[in-house]
């Protein structure tokens, strides 16, 4: 090798959309600094989309964003079909609501179970993740997958609502609407979860609004930021959410805010079901062309707003698709809320944002005021909060 | 909820004599496209009066032969959206950090500059943390 031996840094971890590592330094054992290391993954897959074609885009992107694979596709079409001047059907749009207060749903009691399990509160978790099933399965019932669903095509969807699968759907609900209630009790009563949450993280509405924080995350703080609301699309116009805003700033207001969100979207899908159009699910006379142009989609994913810049050139692939997760706006806050916390606070504050990355495998690195200290993975980082309080 | 059309017409105003030229793609949207010198001044105008937040950083050939290059700033606020475009040359030009303005806007830039290879001055601290930049604007070889 010219010039002398190189040293190469190998990432650790797994390798997924949005999953940057982090890089805490520390005096003793209270952080000092944060940093974010952005990976390439997200680029990734924008690469990969600009390979496909418009229709298989949508596979793709179900595929790969695992939790809300249905923003994510209908973030893409709604953009699509703007570029294409479809009008997509009554029906169409209705049941793609439905689907997107679903997966808010299962996500956020996804959320609050990974959370519970960084606290050490692994019974709460391992409930929280059996409800979810319900919800999962109501989903592949739809459209034949409990992950990577995506009922969603150019034009339309692939798939109508039975009278049965709406029975379904009511039933699991109202299951679902006492436990969230449940949830949210246990939140306010349990010590550990008290203990962990209350003042951690706080970040103020002004701090909220100049990082740019989107989502739960940003309400948590007060601030009323809700694309469903601020620039509503596919249906919302009508059933427009009221925003659960909390002013705290702390971990606890964002916990609460998706446990209330989640008792939400649970009415809204009530009120869908019960104004559910009859109709057409697609547009009939979509040729498969997507003419030139430029066009911005933003939609409410369950962790924040999603945001797509989509280019055509007017060829049977697009020219450009840009994706900013809400995973990419909310850890922006990490760097800032990081320094000053106990390091046993780390893994609750990065869980608090609900980031979509390999939970188990992410790497940390960690240095202190005598240089690097071995890479501590997210399980390390999780046991020495757990020890620290007692856990 | 606030109106789209004056929520634009507000930025427009704030955006006078920082951007060289304005366009609207979409009722939702304005396009303004500003100068490298000027960029700073007009991310100044849009966040230090809280008109809205940085929502993306975008970077976007648009000639891949001649390294022809975009960079585009999203600034939302409810239901409009802002864009700054930034003409530039990938790899040969450079242009100014707006973490000065937008402390957050570090990850955005960090993206730009190692997947792009668009050198952005001024982003605090080393381009990336495992100090390789060996990979940095490379991203395209792998397109195959």
């Amino acid at each position: 090798m010219p010039g002398g031996a190189e040293t190469f840094h190998i990432p650790i971890g797994a390798t997924r959309e949005a999953s940057p590592g982090f890089e805490l330094k520390l005096d003793g054992e209270v952080v000092v600094s944060a940093r974010l290391l952005p990976g390439f993954d997200q680029r990734r897959v924008e690469i990969a989309a600009e390979k496909r074609g418009w229709q298989e885009i949508i596979d793709l992107l179900a595929d790969l964003f695992g939790l809300c694979p249905h923003a994510h596709a209908l973030a893409y079409i709604l953009g699509v079909e703007r570029l294409a001047g479809l009008e997509v059907p009554p029906r169409a749009r209705a049941i793609r609501m439905l689907v997107a207060e679903l997966e808010r749903v299962h996500s956020h009691i996804l959320w609050f179970g990974a959370l519970a399990y960084q606290a050490g509160v692994d019974n709460l978790f391992l409930e929280c993740w059996q409800e979810r099933q319900g919800v999962l399965g109501l989903l592949e019932s739809l459209s034949g997958k409990r992950l990577a669903y995506s009922p969603n095509r150019i034009g339309g969807v692939n798939f109508d609502l039975t009278p049965g699968l709406s029975a379904d759907i009511r039933r699991t609900i109202d299951h679902l609407d006492q436990r969230a209630r449940r949830y949210l009790n246990f939140l306010n009563r349990d010590p550990l979860l008290r203990k962990r949450t209350h003042g951690v993280g706080v970040t103020t509405r002004s701090q909220a609004e100049k990082l740019g924080l989107v989502g739960p995350t940003a309400r948590g703080s007060g601030v009323l930021r809700d694309i469903r609301v601020d620039a509503p699309y596919s249906g919302y116009e009508a059933f427009s959410p009221r925003m659960v805003l909390d002013h705290a700033g702390d971990l606890h207001a964002r916990l609460s805010v998706r446990l209330k969100e989640m008792v939400q979207s649970i009415e809204l899908v009530r009120r869908i079901l019960a104004g559910m159009p009859d109709g057409a699910l697609v547009v009939e006379d979509f040729d498969g062309g997507i003419p030139p142009g430029e066009t911005i989609s933003r939609v409410e994913a369950p962790c924040g707003e999603l945001f797509y810049f989509i280019k055509s050139g007017g060829g049977d692939r697009p020219a450009r698709i840009k994706i900013r997760t809400p995973t990419q706006s909310n850890l922006a806050s990490i760097p800032a809320l990081a320094p000053g916390h106990h390091l046993a606070d780390v893994p609750l504050l990065l869980a608090g944002v609900d980031p979509y990355f390999s939970f188990k495998d992410s790497a940390a690195v960690i240095s202190g005021p005598d240089g690097p200290h071995p890479a501590w993975t997210w399980d390390d980082l999780r046991s020495f909060g757990i020890a620290h309080y007692g856990g | 909820m606030v109106d789209t059309q004056k929520n634009l017409l507000i930025a427009e105003r704030l955006l006078e004599g920082r951007a060289a030229g304005f366009r609207h793609p979409e009722p939702f949207r304005l396009d303004a496209d500003v100068e490298a010198a000027d960029l700073n001044a007009a991310v100044r105008m849009l966040f230090n009066t809280e008109w809205g937040y940085l929502a993306a950083i975008t970077g976007l050939d648009r000639d891949r032969q001649d390294g022809e290059f975009e960079v585009l700033y999203h600034f939302c606020s409810a239901d409009a959206v802002v864009t700054l475009r930034l003409r530039t040359g990938r790899e040969t030009q450079r242009i100014p950090s707006v973490t000065g303005v937008i402390p957050a806007a570090e990850f955005f830039e960090r993206e730009l500059s190692e997947y792009f290879g668009v050198r952005v001055e001024g982003i605090p601290g080393e381009i990336r943390a495992t100090g390789d930049r060996s990979h940095a604007g490379k991203s395209r070889q792998f397109e195959g």
